[in-house]
């Protein structure tokens, strides 16, 4: 039995891949479980990423916020500003993975809706 | 065969090709959302204008029965009318028709109006919607598109070459677009890539859609192929109108001078207060655009693509220039790879047709990172650079915050070129960004936090360059309508001469 950690459209998942016929008494009932079974996507779902290297200045959100497309997140110090780090579309915070005073770098998700 | 007999020949002949691919095929063009090759055609001129050519071209194939098949007009209508009362020439191909394949006499139609286009100095705007070669006809479909190419090249700067993505257009179907100034793509109805899905599935693995591979939004917001987009065909027609409007017909013309009815010496005070305190929070650059042009109104090209740098059309006084601004509100408006390919190509373009160039500034400096030294920054920073030394347009540049180092540089300082340098007293124009000159001249110093304040104060302003002859005139920010259009005005006799060469070696 293998772990993994599969990534669908930002949500992390943990599947568990069998080698079939590796152990003769497997149970033939126990199929590895199918990424999508295991927790729906969210409909829409969306990381907000690091459009830059720099750092977090702070955060305006926090899990469970519904926040509408255009709503300022966070505050991201990089390049000489405090960017304004926006929501790409209207949803509720799932998750919120940086704080203040974090460094980031290009590509980083800092948020998921 | 009587006068009489011969006359109604011709015309039935001229009924079956504009039939077309036949009411069935038609009414599915329609459920599609699509207009008909003869539809577009008419929306886009003005009414009554279009003069058919070449209607009763054939193919001459004779590889698989293709001789025993008739295809209605080949498969793309051509000819000439005009816009807003200008000459354009016009093709437009025929989805109906073979799937608006191209063959060797299709090719040879688009061919020709593209030298009637650059012989008569005037716009040619092609209506792509084809599945490709027609594979019929071998390596005469593929040198079709050859010369297709081989036309759009030598017509490149000489005059407008516009492009409306109406359905299919993959593999070397993408290439003549690519070589014309502006890509309009029709959200939905069209797509463009090298290799469809099928093949991507079977190469790389990758399971893409159409849509998602090569739709209107994928070209126009992350590969930057297409330049506009568009709801749909009636809405993409009407913004290659709008387009015309701002453009010169060739090279050798300016472009058309509108009465806007907008003041040039019109202040706005709203400007002396747009700028936070704090050199370090974002504003949205639109707000100076929309302040200072005709009517608050502007046409941007590649709106939705590296939105760190803003480039659009619009008019001062009447006539057209062409804006390349730093959006603060994006990426800190810093220069990064796809921000130079974006307003150096706009630059490139303004420059070949005429078209003077204002330039706002507010630029923190290029985008550090392994990722943007990897994909070549240098080179493509460098385009920049290029772009504004190479453009004899007048140049006048306005700085309105942040002007470091070499980013300034690369958004047209004095030494590129520009005729005139405006500043607001808000500039910062300086050798890099102040924090980090101070932290180098006081490394040792003791008192370091004091020297490095006194340090922002001298140095972060446009004082130090004003001194020196880089700047030309420090304004109120209201007063910027006024200044930039005195300035065109000045810079309308502008003549430059350049040493004559074959030419340049643009870092590409």
């Amino acid at each position: 039995m293998k772990q993994y950690t599969i990534t669908v459209n930002g949500t992390a998942y943990d599947v568990c891949v069998e080698e079939a016929g590796s152990v003769a008494s497997a149970p033939k009932a126990a199929p590895a479980p199918a990424p999508a079974a295991a927790a729906p996507v969210a409909a829409g779902a969306a990381t907000v990423t690091a459009p830059m290297p720099g750092k977090v200045l702070s955060v305006n959100v926090k899990a469970g916020d519904a926040v509408k497309a255009g709503d300022v997140l966070l505050i991201l110090e990089a390049m000489k500003m405090q960017n304004e780090i926006m929501a790409p579309q209207d949803g509720t915070i799932a998750e919120v993975r940086v704080s203040a005073n974090q460094n980031v770098a290009t590509g980083d998700v800092m948020i998921v809706m | 065969m009587s006068t009489q007999e011969r006359i109604e020949k011709m015309l039935k002949k001229a009924e079956v090709i504009i039939a077309a691919g036949g009411e069935k095929r038609i009414a599915k063009q329609h459920e599609q959302g699509k207009m008909t090759a003869r539809e577009r055609i008419a929306a886009l001129l003005d009414e009554g204008s279009f003069v058919e050519l070449d209607r009763f071209v054939k193919h001459r194939c004779y590889n698989f029965g293709q001789d025993k098949k008739d295809c209605p007009g080949e498969g793309v209508t051509t000819g000439y009318g005009t816009v807003d009362g200008r000459l354009v020439y016009v093709f437009a191909q025929d989805f109906t028709v073979e799937g608006g394949s191209l063959g060797e006499m299709h090719a040879n139609k688009i061919v020709k109006v593209q030298r009637l286009a650059l012989k008569m100095g005037a716009p040619c705007i092609g209506m792509n919607d084809s599945g490709g070669a027609r594979i019929q006809e071998a390596t005469d479909a593929l040198g079709g598109y050859g010369k297709i190419f081989f036309e759009n090249t030598g017509a490149s700067g000489v005059i407008p070459q516009i492009s409306a993505i109406m359905g299919p257009s993959a593999g070397g179907a993408v290439y003549s677009p690519a070589l014309t100034d502006f890509i309009y793509m029709v959200k939905n109805t069209s797509q463009m890539f090298i290799t469809g899905p099928e093949v991507v599935k079977t190469v790389t693995g990758e399971v893409v859609t159409k849509e998602a591979l090569g739709g209107a939004m994928t070209h126009n917001s992350k590969s930057g192929v297409a330049h506009f987009a568009a709801e749909n065909d009636e809405d993409c027609i009407q913004q290659i109108r709008y387009l015309l409007s701002f453009l010169p017909s060739n090279n050798m013309e300016p472009a058309p001078v509108v009465e806007t009815g907008d003041d040039p010496m019109r202040t706005d005070e709203s400007l002396n207060t747009l700028l936070p305190d704090n050199s370090n929070a974002p504003y949205d650059m639109y707000d100076v655009i929309k302040s200072i042009v005709d009517n608050g109104e502007f046409y941007e090209s590649q709106k939705f693509y590296a939105q760190n740098i803003i480039t659009c059309f619009a008019r001062m006084d009447g006539s057209t220039v062409g804006i390349i601004a730093n959006q603060p509100k994006v990426m800190a408006g810093c220069l990064d790879i796809n921000a130079s390919d974006k307003a150096a190509r706009f630059i490139r373009f303004c420059d070949a047709f005429n078209i003077p160039l204002l330039n706002l500034v507010d630029v923190p400096g290029f985008l550090p990172g392994t990722y943007q030294e990897y994909g070549g920054i240098i080179r493509h920073g460098a385009k920049m650079l290029y772009a504004y030394s190479e453009a004899t347009v007048p140049k006048v540049t306005l700085v309105t915050r942040k002007a470091y180092g070499g980013s300034y540089l690369a958004m047209c300082s004095q030494e590129l070129g520009a005729d005139q340098v405006i500043a607001w007293p808000t500039a910062e124009i300086a050798v890099m960004g102040p924090a980090g000159a101070a932290n180098i001249i006081f490394k040792k110093d003791p008192d370091k936090d004091a020297r490095t304040q006194e340090y922002i104060d001298n140095f972060a302003s446009p004082y130090y360059a004003a001194q020196h002859q880089m700047v030309d005139l420090i304004i109120e920010p209201k007063n910027s309508r006024p200044a930039v259009c005195n300035a065109l005005a000045m810079l309308e006799s502008k003549r430059e001469v350049r040493p004559a060469k074959r030419h340049g070696n643009i870092p590409l």
